[in-house]
């Protein structure tokens, strides 16, 4: 498929445990996305999801296999790669000490957004997040909600293609939560391309328009709800997971 | 690095702006310091004049013993009367004779402050024939009055000789001997005149002749040698109290707090994160050093602080500039290895713990001016730091000499930049930027957990030894230091380290038997490597000038001569064979193997082993040993004969200390042979070697090591 913006091709990652010996994390992982799609990764704690999204954000390096983003291969060109996404997650943390503008100033910079365009794409971002009562306050001094508002604006100030969400929803509240996911429903429609992972039935039902089934760091099934519920018989997603966790314990 | 610079300015003006409306780093690192200066200034003056005041007040107690001790009684008192007649000073006059049983256990004890032996010229002269015979000590603790071999006075016949026995370790005894030699020899000189006087001599003593001092040292040179003695101490002193606070912040708090995930996730490169942060610790410091420095020039323009006269001659502005310079690279380093320290560490608390040690030790080569006769124009050249801080000394004396101040600019600035690449390279290893995640390593312990644990361990040790060494109890036994650091530290630190990873000891210190052969080697392979060891440095001398205190080291040994040779063979020799051998060669060496290759491991071993002796001269003959015994409890496979290679070690340089045998000055015979002969014993060792557990023996590189 040629206009695959995230092509990620028999992924690996092995950890060196001193303990354990070699652990393989995520093992010959596969998928393809397309712009206006939201791909969710569907698996319990441990299943190789936030290692697969740290291997496309290049913060870990790959054992084996491949992955691009736009067409940039994360070992040969990591820095294009970052450049075109933006990496939300729980344990992804902002500057206390700095204000909500200053992050977003700051984000947009080291993104290498034109300088020329700041002032206007920072005016904009605040007014569509609804941010601008508290812009100068310092994010140490935000609320749980704002600071999700202002995390989720830096990191789309730099406007990228694809939009990488590890477990967003952790530790919210059902408010936030839902924030949060019709926000991500709204940049899908925008046209980006969006990476989800999640360990919570309802929110993959909810948002993905494909799920890939993960567990022990292998991709068990991929495909839109209805092509797993008619390959499977079951209809609730919850069901779907068991049936083919099962499947890959038995093998 | 290939840094876009408009990002590194981006990223370093962020932190700055970070940095500066963070109040506790502000106060921690600037603020505190400008505080603690003053009062530790104004304390110490207040506490040492204290200390003089009472000094002056005390009356000593002084026990008279020996064969003249009633004529020398009467010519005490005697004394006393006409140095009260003369109007001397107060002081003289504060001592009390007292009478013990046994003087030179009171002494011991505390119980008088000096003790005089009266004798007869006779016993005196045997005195001195049998002290010339056996005199090895290098500590004097004797001084004496009419037999004293350096004062070298005439012993007339019928005069009791005075000799003074005294603690130097002791500071009350010590003013007591003073006071005393300098009250008898104000009489003897008021005596002189007395008789002189008295046979119509027409001046006074004091007017025969004038005597007039002088130095062709400068009063600038002067003052420039304490301070260019003290500059590098002080500069880092602030650096590192003040940039660790920073560091700290800057990248273990970045990791605990997950904003350098966010970072990592952005279109920044980690060399252009690695630059920012370093030139954020850079500018801290060197504010923290202009600011110290303004901060030390108002108190000395104010009087504050009192100062000799030719300080300003020392720094002109020149010289100012040059030293500055000078400074630059350590600067550097110091933020270098503070990086590097924090990007190590997982946590701020982890990168606290490791900053103790690192502060410590980073104050080692900063000793290298208070080294007699040490120029710049040698080895010293070549040690980051230590460079600086002669170069500095010389400056400040006068002496430029530019070729090695440029290579001693070099080699610090060299230093920082490998600093600052490893410290880089630790953003790449993902284990350590990952910090959220579980390390299932944490919970199983074992052998494994040691490896990447010991030299934090080791590093904390060492700062306790330095600590107990240091502010050890005055006049501590021997014996009693050597209980300290063997038995409990090192022995105690041994023990919890087996329990806390749950070891097998038997694992751990490496407890079987060698092979047979393995103790022909040890008994023949000790002496062969103390003198090959001694022949190597002498060899490398002709090369670059290695200081004569280096080589004597390898033959060094604390023998002071009161304690019997037997015990000084046990505690010095017995005990750190065990004790010593299970910690290094047992604990830190189980641990480094599992990391480390067998070369790589011994060598960690001998650097660490050498730092213990807390000597820049000893290191190098120390580390050599530690290399040394690393190599043969890995061929061996088993602690013992390392054990008795230590023992057979120490004792030589015992006995050849006893029997002041110079080891560097031996025909260079003896060392080919030695070394001939170690390099046989290696032979025997390797082919009946035995297998020592968990060596690696690998090429590969493990997997998960490498990122960008």
């Amino acid at each position: 498929m040629s206009q695959s913006t995230v092509a990620v091709s028999e992924l690996v990652k092995v950890f060196y445990d001193e303990a354990r010996g070699e652990v393989r994390a995520v093992d010959g992982i596969s998928f393809e996305c397309q712009p206006g799609e939201i791909f969710g990764l569907l698996g319990a704690n441990g299943a190789g999801k936030t290692t697969t999204l740290r291997m496309l954000a290049t913060i870990l390096q790959p054992t084996a296999g491949t992955a691009s983003i736009m067409g940039h291969e994360v070992c040969a060109e990591p820095e294009e790669v970052r450049r075109s996404l933006g990496f939300y997650s729980a344990s992804t943390a902002l500057y206390p000490r700095l204000s909500a503008r200053e992050t977003l100033e700051f984000f947009a910079r080291i993104n290498g957004y034109p300088e020329n365009r700041l002032a206007a794409r920072v005016a904009s971002v605040i007014e569509r997040f609804g941010i601008g009562e508290y812009v100068q306050a310092r994010v140490e001094k935000l609320s749980q909600g704002m600071k999700q508002k202002v995390s989720i604006a830096r990191t789309v100030m730099h406007d990228p293609p694809v939009l990488i969400f590890d477990e967003p929803t952790v530790g919210l509240d059902v408010l936030n939560a839902i924030d949060m996911q019709k926000v991500i429903g709204e940049f899908r429609e925008e046209g980006k391309t969006i990476v989800f992972s999640t360990h919570i039935m309802s929110e993959a039902e909810k948002l993905c328009d494909r799920i890939a089934i993960v567990h022990r760091g292998r991709i068990h099934a991929t495909g839109t709800l209805a092509s797993l519920r008619e390959a499977t018989g079951c209809h609730y997603l919850e069901d779907i997971f068991v049936h083919y966790v099962r499947q890959a314990e038995a093998a | 690095m290939n840094a876009r610079w408009p990002v590194v300015r981006t990223l370093f003006t962020y932190e700055l702006r970070q940095t500066l409306r963070d109040r506790r780093t502000l106060f921690m690192s600037i603020v505190l310091p400008l505080l603690v200066m003053p009062i530790m200034l104004f304390g110490s003056r207040k506490v040492e004049q204290v200390r003089e005041r009472k000094l002056e007040e005390t009356t000593f107690s002084v026990a008279v013993t020996g064969s003249q001790a009633g004529p020398a009684r009467a010519v005490l008192e005697g004394m006393r009367a006409r140095l009260a007649r003369q109007g001397s000073k107060p002081d003289h006059l504060r001592f009390e004779l007292v009478t013990k049983d046994d003087p030179l256990k009171a002494l011991n004890a505390g119980e008088v402050n000096l003790v005089i032996e009266a004798v007869s010229a006779a016993e005196a002269r045997q005195r001195a024939e049998r002290e010339e015979r056996e005199a090895r000590s290098k500590r004097s603790d004797r001084r004496e009055e009419g037999a004293d071999r350096a004062e070298a006075d005439p012993v007339e016949d019928g005069a009791p000789v005075l000799v003074l026995v005294s603690r130097e370790d002791q500071v009350r005894s010590q003013r007591a001997a003073g006071r005393m030699i300098e009250a008898l020899r104000e009489t003897r000189r008021l005596s002189r005149g007395d008789l002189l006087a008295g046979h119509g001599f027409p001046v006074a003593m004091d007017k025969v002749a004038v005597i007039s001092e002088t130095s062709l040292a400068s009063a600038g040179q002067v003052a420039g040698l304490t301070l260019g003695r003290l500059l590098t101490l002080l500069l880092l002193l602030f650096i590192l109290s003040g940039g660790s606070v920073v560091a700290t912040d800057t990248l273990a708090g970045e990791k605990e707090r997950g904003t350098l995930e966010t970072l990592l996730t952005t279109a920044v490169a980690r060399g252009e994160i690695v630059a920012a942060k370093f030139l954020l610790i850079l500018s801290v410091a060197i504010a923290i050093t202009v600011i110290q420095a303004v901060n030390l020039l108002l108190y000395v323009g104010f009087k504050i602080i009192p100062t000799s006269e030719g300080f300003s001659a020392a720094v002109t502005p020149p010289i100012a500039a040059l030293v500055l310079l000078l400074f630059l690279p350590v600067a550097a380093l110091c933020s270098g290895v503070l990086l590097l320290v924090s990007g190590r560490a997982k946590t701020y608390k982890e990168a606290q713990m490791l900053f103790f040690p690192v502060f410590l030790l980073g104050m080692v080569p900063a000793v290298a001016p208070f080294l007699p006769g040490l120029r710049l124009r040698s080895a010293i050249v070549a040690v980051p730091v230590a460079n600086i801080a002669v170069a500095v000394k010389e400056v400040l004396t006068g002496i430029f000499d530019w070729p090695m101040l440029a290579v001693a600019f070099l080699v610090t600035a060299g230093a920082a930049a490998w600093a600052l690449l490893l410290a880089a390279r630790t953003l790449s290893t993902e284990r350590l930027i990952t910090a959220s995640d579980a390390d299932a390593t944490q919970h199983f312990g074992g052998p494994t957990l040691l490896g990447r644990q010991v030299l934090t361990w080791f590093a904390v040790i060492w700062a306790l030894v330095l600590v107990t060494s240091t502010h050890g109890a005055e006049g501590a036994d021997i014996r009693l230091q050597v209980l300290l650091n063997l038995v409990l530290i090192f022995g105690g630190a041994t023990a919890l380290i087996i329990r806390h990873y749950r070891l097998d000891p038997r694992e751990a210190l490496a407890l079987r038997a060698p092979h047979p052969a393995a103790w022909v080697a040890t008994v023949l392979g000790a002496p062969a490597a103390l003198l090959s060891g001694v022949g190597l440095f002498l060899a490398a001398n002709h090369v670059v000038p290695v200081p004569t205190k280096l080589l004597e080291s390898f033959g060094e040994s604390l023998m002071p001569d009161t304690i019997p040779f037997w015990q000084m063979v046990i505690f010095l020799c017995v005990m750190p064979g065990v004790f010593e051998e299970m910690t290094f060669r047992g604990v830190l060496l189980h641990g480094l193997s599992r990391r480390f290759r067998p070369v790589a491991a011994a060598l960690a071993v001998g650097a660490v082993f050498g730092l213990f002796h807390f000597s820049l001269f000893r290191l190098v003959p120390t580390g050599y040993l530690g290399v040394v015994l690393a190599a043969v409890t890995m061929l061996t496979g088993s602690i013992f004969p390392a054990m008795l290679w230590h023992a057979i070690n120490n004792l030589l340089g015992l006995g050849a200390a006893k029997l002041n045998v110079s080891l560097a000055d031996l025909p260079w015979t003896y060392y080919a042979t030695s070394a001939l002969v170690l390099a046989l014993c290696f032979y025997i060792l390797w082919r009946t070697r035995r297998p020592y557990p968990g060596l690696r023996t690998g090429t590969g590189r493990r997997p998960g090591q490498e990122g960008r």
